[in-house]
């Protein structure tokens, strides 16, 4: 048995993903990426053969996606995670039209093809307002963990609005909150609510086709599938795998490359 | 792909032209420091009247393009945070800030000395920032300053009215009432005619290598080697020395297209580009298109000085009503965005392009605002795929590398894909 292996190395955390010649996920992993980003990369790779069993020479394909994809030493080729989003996000969705991919740093609005293709994105610009530190830093502002936010923000009865969707200015924007005795679930709200309306945007900028999948570390936070869910007036797909799409987009396309052997990206 | 390949189009027209902007910039040297007792005007690259400067042996001095020739040698940020300690705001234009900064530093450049204006000649006010660099520099140099009111382009033909051209005209003619003043000799109608009669032969010349581009391959990147040549048409145009050194490009280019050699060894992409380039990162933008064998066709900064691909001619029997029918509507800046529209889409259909890219220069919002719906107007209207990607023109503060590298490679990982599945649609038996 060969296997296919993708890495996401991306600007928070660095993802794997192990799949078999069927398609199957046979392991991921997930650590912080860290400054040493060879290191990540190969460190990640270990942990998902061992979690499978599998030996290293075994692994006929590997793909590197993320901001750190040229680091992954081991890689026979990269792919951009805007490829890899969509290819993940349509092999486990496969009527996906449109992905939402909320990442640590950027934050992006693809419009897919019936066959997982990247027809058009649109991303933020470059600045990380409303992205997946926006969170990150709000969490921190408050003193509690980035897991327990988006739980939280759905008990809220008054939410705020939020002026800012700076990651710098949302600091001193909730300090005034907490200061003039506004609840913890209300600033979330209003948190959440800045960051949905800023993804709307970019969404409707390449059309919000159904199905609408939402990808990324970010898509684990129940509080904003529920403010982009809102805002679009739509269900959205989400995965438990969805923080691994980009892995996973990548495996596939290592398995791709696997078995067609020529019928690679460039 | 991963490894940019190193063969590049670096032929005679690259050599002639740093022989020939050497010279130029020689000249700009002898007057700052004394040596020539030749009179100078500082002008705009939008649409300008040149041939009337050059008709009164004045040399015509531009300060964008000392600016960018400073950001291409990576030494702008040091003269925009100079203009930023006297009060520019961060977001201002950097241009205006460097040259300032330029300014403040006695004018001291890395391939040369701007002398200080004889004549400050504001030609383009579509822009107000312009308008306000121009004045600063007027307080801060003591030179005079001329404003000229040229009318921002408002029919749907793209046409200036009768009035309009009148207007400017007569400003011209005002014009040379000061020059005359501050060299001392009246207007030689007959040089100025001769000059103009340049200008019109650079124009045809200039729009003979744009439609080389036509070819499979292209012989030249009409972005990146486009501003080589471009250097040459708005510091010397009106020279003898510009129409031998078109002539030369021409042939050359010809020769290259004759021979199917294009800029890298494949033509993988062809792509119309709009908006200036990243000056302080030229190379590393390059590459990043070079990686995708991606060769520009066409791109509206070309056209930036003037617009000839479309048949404008200067006409030496009307001098001053051509030069200001160039000043109106033959240039980008002056144009309707409708306008913009029309020559992106004539770019994509007559030189056969694959892709459009714009690259919006944060310290430019006049020029920039729009470019978020040129996008959607080529994705939903036109179906041509359109990628937008913003850094700046001078500020290299603005310029994120992995961020700009990113939205590239998957902008032609797309193409690519689409590419690959297209074929194997016909390969599966004509499903396409």
């Amino acid at each position: 048995m060969r296997y296919a292996v993708g890495v996401d190395v991306g600007s928070t955390q660095t993802k794997s993903v192990l799949v078999d010649e069927q398609g199957r996920i046979v392991a991921r992993s997930l650590i912080d990426t860290g400054a040493y980003l060879v290191r990540a990369a190969e460190r990640s790779l270990e942990m998902c053969l061992t979690e499978a069993g599998v030996s290293r020479n075994d692994v006929g394909y590997a793909v590197g996606t993320g901001y750190g994809r040229f680091k992954v030493a081991f890689g026979d080729d990269q792919v951009t995670e805007i490829s890899c989003h969509a290819k993940g996000a349509w092999f486990l969705f496969p009527r996906t039209r449109t992905v939402i991919d909320i990442g640590g740093q950027d934050t992006k609005a693809i419009k897919v093809s019936e066959r997982g293709e990247v027809l058009d994105f649109s991303m933020n610009d470059k600045c990380a307002a409303g992205s997946g530190r926006f969170l990150t830093n709000s969490a921190e502002a408050l003193g509690m963990e980035v897991g327990a936010i988006g739980p939280k923000s759905l008990e809220a009865k008054n939410p705020v609005r939020l002026s800012t969707v700076c990651t710098i200015f949302v600091e001193t924007d909730i300090l005034s909150y907490l200061a003039s005795g506004k609840k913890t679930e209300d600033i979330l709200s209003g948190v959440h609510g800045a960051i949905g309306s800023r993804t709307v945007a970019l969404v409707r900028r390449v059309g919000a086709e159904p199905e609408i999948t939402f990808t990324g570390g970010v898509a684990r936070n129940i509080g904003m599938i529920r403010s982009v869910e809102e805002k679009l007036d739509l269900a959205i797909n989400v995965s438990p795998d969805s923080h691994y799409t980009g892995a996973l987009g990548a495996a596939i396309f290592a398995l791709e490359r696997m078995t067609a052997g020529s019928q690679v990206l460039a | 792909m991963k490894n940019a390949p190193e063969i590049r189009y670096q032929g005679r027209v690259h050599e002639l032209q740093k022989e020939l902007m050497g010279g130029y910039y020689a000249q700009l040297t002898d007057i700052a420091k004394g040596r020539s007792t030749r009179k100078n005007a500082h002008l705009l690259i939008a649409g300008n009247p040149v041939e009337l400067v050059r008709a009164f042996d004045m040399l015509p001095v531009f300060p964008e393009v000392n600016v960018l020739q400073i950001a291409a040698r990576k030494a702008s940020l040091p003269l925009i945070q100079k203009a930023e300690e006297l009060g520019y705001a961060v977001d201002n234009c950097a241009y205006v800030k460097a040259d300032i900064g330029l300014y403040l530093s006695g004018y001291e450049a890395p391939y040369g000395t701007v002398p200080k204006a004889d004549l400050l000649l504001c030609n383009y006010v579509g822009c107000n920032v312009y308008l306000n660099w121009f004045e600063h520099l007027a307080e801060l140099t003591g030179a005079p300053a001329v404003n000229i009111d040229v009318p921002f382009i408002r029919s749907a033909d793209g046409e200036p009215s009768s009035e309009d051209v009148a207007y400017v005209v007569k400003q011209l003619e005002e014009l040379i009432v000061q020059l005359e003043t501050i060299t001392g000799t009246a207007l030689d109608w007959k040089k100025l005619k001769r000059t103009v009669e340049l200008s019109a032969r650079v124009g045809e010349m200039w729009s003979e290598i744009k439609s080389l581009t036509k070819l499979r391959p292209a012989p030249y990147d009409a972005y990146f080697d486009s501003v080589t040549m471009m250097a040459v048409l708005y510091c010397l145009r009106g020279t003898e020395e510009a129409a031998r050194f078109f002539e030369i490009a021409l042939a050359d280019l010809k020769e290259r297209a004759t021979m199917k050699q294009g800029p890298l060894p494949e033509e993988r992409f062809r792509v119309v580009i709009e908006g200036p380039p990243p000056w302080p990162f030229l190379r590393v933008f390059r590459d990043m298109f070079t990686r995708w064998g991606a060769v520009a066709v066409a791109s509206t900064y070309s056209t930036v000085g003037g617009i000839w691909e479309f048949g404008f001619r200067h006409d030496p029997e009307r001098p001053l009503e051509s030069i200001a029918r160039h000043m109106l509507s033959q240039n980008l800046c002056n144009r309707t965005f409708l306008q913009r529209y029309d020559q992106m889409d004539r770019y994509v259909n007559e030189w056969d392009a694959d892709a459009i890219v714009i690259h919006s220069v944060k310290s430019c919002r006049l020029f920039s605002a729009g470019q978020g719906d040129m996008r959607e107007y080529f994705v939903r209207e036109r179906e041509v795929p359109t990628l937008l990607i913003e850094s700046d023109l001078e500020d290299p503060r603005y310029f994120s590398q992995a961020q700009l590298r990113n939205r590239i490679d998957a902008f032609f990982e797309a193409l690519t894909q689409r590419r690959i599945t297209a074929a194997a649609d016909v390969a599966a038996g004509g499903v396409a």
